[in-house]
């Protein structure tokens, strides 16, 4: 009756395989986590003249991104946790690593296809056109920019074990973020605001994806952006792992 | 307390010691269970027995002390120890948005058991859930929740079975048939280990049992050497209401009649 243990592929392919059908059944709110940018995408579509397509696409992608890192990843951790779905996992021959890896594997899925969707959303009804680099760029800089709300994500179900406030607090933080993200970069909410927006998550990661969309447009304050991006992903990952418990007793 | 270097134990726990900051939940705790042995671990709430099992199923890191499965160390090698137990958790709970032979498949991959539509067709018969495979897990009863979680510990035919209160919640003809299905598995060789306030259960069908009180090992023997051997203690004859000493008896004489926590 000897057992021998799986190999990680194996059991990463399997955990990915039952993570993405379990996206899949949950499609409705995977639609309403690409809905939202989508709309303002639409809704914006006269400032596309004024500030240019890049600046319209990067706005609808940083949304995008907040609502998959906040909204999507951290309450489906924070529910998985809760139900005991990770303990039932865990004493299976499944590492910590693996069972993460597979569900952080569905969420840079979610980025592509939400990338994608304000891609062609943005070309059909904004007749936003760019070239194929920045398309390129974009998707790319766009998952390292999701990392950084996966990792602020992870702060959140880390600090805070109840599912029901884990979703509270992520819809107040997103819509935090997209208020003052957005209103604080057009100006709106005074120069200082706007300023400090500049080098916060939402700041850095619009730049970058911005200045990735339209290659050439790329400075040293897209590096500079880059690293602080980068610095956030660190940061909030370390305290993210540190704190997060696999149980909420 | 005895045996705790039995050479051909499926589990072997020795000198176990778990904290909860300054709270000292498990002490010094030693056991074994051998092949083809159902050993009950037996205590009042909050007496350190979801703690020990969770040190066994390596769900907590104790602070002293060895948990070797099959060999493994559950520290050392963690998924080899793992790999070679089945894991029927308190409360057991599986993706939701998954359809049962979606769960069975799952599990039977993490575990490298290779499963056709047909064999989880015929798992599912043994269960008596044939027409349940595209039911969701939170679809069907108690019952039936249970059945289905017992086969997914018991896939890959593990040493080792871990059972936290299994029958809890659960009506008598399903307690019957989960009880029957444990004794089959002892058949089968397999080494059980399990949680339950059930005197009656425990006495019916544990082969060794243990009482763990306040974190310690208070008595472990067979179920009639624990009766016999406390028959005259005057707490546990205090405790009998029968005429005759049960174990319930002896469970109530040695941990005492205060409700815990």
């Amino acid at each position: 009756m000897t057992t021998a243990i799986p190999s990680t592929a194996t059991v990463y392919t399997h955990l990915l395989r039952a993570d993405l059908t379990t996206l899949w059944r949950n499609r409705r709110a995977s639609i309403l986590v690409v809905l939202v940018p989508t709309i303002i995408l639409i809704s914006w579509k006269g400032l596309v003249e004024k500030f240019g397509g890049a600046f319209v696409l990067s706005n609808c992608i940083t949304v995008g991104l907040t609502a998959i890192g906040l909204m999507g990843y951290s309450n489906m951790i924070a529910r998985d946790r809760d139900k005991g779905i990770f303990q039932r996992l865990r004493v299976a021959p499944a590492s910590n690593w693996t069972i993460m890896a597979s569900r952080l594997t569905v969420q840079l899925l979610m980025i592509l296809i939400m990338t994608l969707v304000i891609f062609i959303v943005g070309y059909k009804f904004d007749g936003i056109s760019i070239s194929a680099g920045g398309y390129i760029g974009g998707l790319l800089i766009a998952i390292v920019g999701g990392a950084v709300y996966l990792s602020l994500g992870q702060v959140i179900v880390g600090l805070i074990k109840n599912p029901e406030t884990v979703n509270v607090t992520t819809r107040l933080v997103y819509f935090a973020f997209i208020m003052i993200g957005m209103f604080g970069e057009l100006g709106v909410l005074g120069k200082e605001i706007g300023e400090a927006v500049k080098w916060s998550p939402y700041g850095t990661v619009k730049h970058i994806v911005s200045a990735a969309l339209i290659p050439s447009t790329w400075n040293e304050h897209s590096w500079m952006a880059l690293l602080v991006t980068l610095g956030y992903t660190i940061v909030f990952a370390f305290w993210g792992i540190r704190w997060f418990r696999w149980n909420t007793r | 307390m005895n045996n705790s270097n039995h050479t051909s134990s499926i589990l072997q726990v020795e000198g176990l010691n778990v904290y909860y900051g300054s709270q000292h939940a498990v002490r010094n705790v030693s056991f074994d269970v051998r092949p083809g042995e159902i050993f009950g671990l037996l205590g009042p709430n909050g007496a350190g027995k979801t703690s020990t099992l969770s040190a066994v199923e390596g769900l907590i890191k104790p602070n002293a002390g060895s948990i070797h499965v099959a060999g493994f160390s559950v520290r050392e090698q963690p998924l080899h120890a793992r790999a070679n137990m089945g894991v029927q958790l308190q409360a057991t709970s599986f993706q939701s948005e998954l359809t049962i032979s979606e769960i069975i498949k799952l599990y039977a991959g993490i575990y490298g058991v290779a499963l056709t539509k047909e064999k989880i067709d015929s798992i599912l018969a043994g269960i008596k859930l044939q027409d349940a495979a595209n039911k969701r897990y939170g679809q069907l009863s108690g019952g039936q929740q249970q059945r289905v979680s017992l086969v997914i510990a018991t896939i890959h035919e593990p040493q080792l079975l871990l059972m936290d209160e299994p029958t809890t919640g659960l009506d008598p003809q399903s307690r019957r048939q989960l009880w029957e299905r444990i004794e089959a598995m002892r058949e089968k060789g397999h080494g059980i280990l399990l949680t339950t306030h059930s005197m009656e259960e425990a006495e019916a069908v544990c082969d060794r049992i243990a009482i763990i009180d306040h974190g310690k090992i208070i008595a472990i023997d067979t179920p009639q050497a624990l009766i016999d051997g406390h028959r005259t203690n005057p707490e546990v004859i205090r405790a009998s209401r029968k005429g005759k000493i049960t174990l319930e008896d002896v469970f109530i004489g040695l941990t005492g009649t205060d409700i815990r926590q």
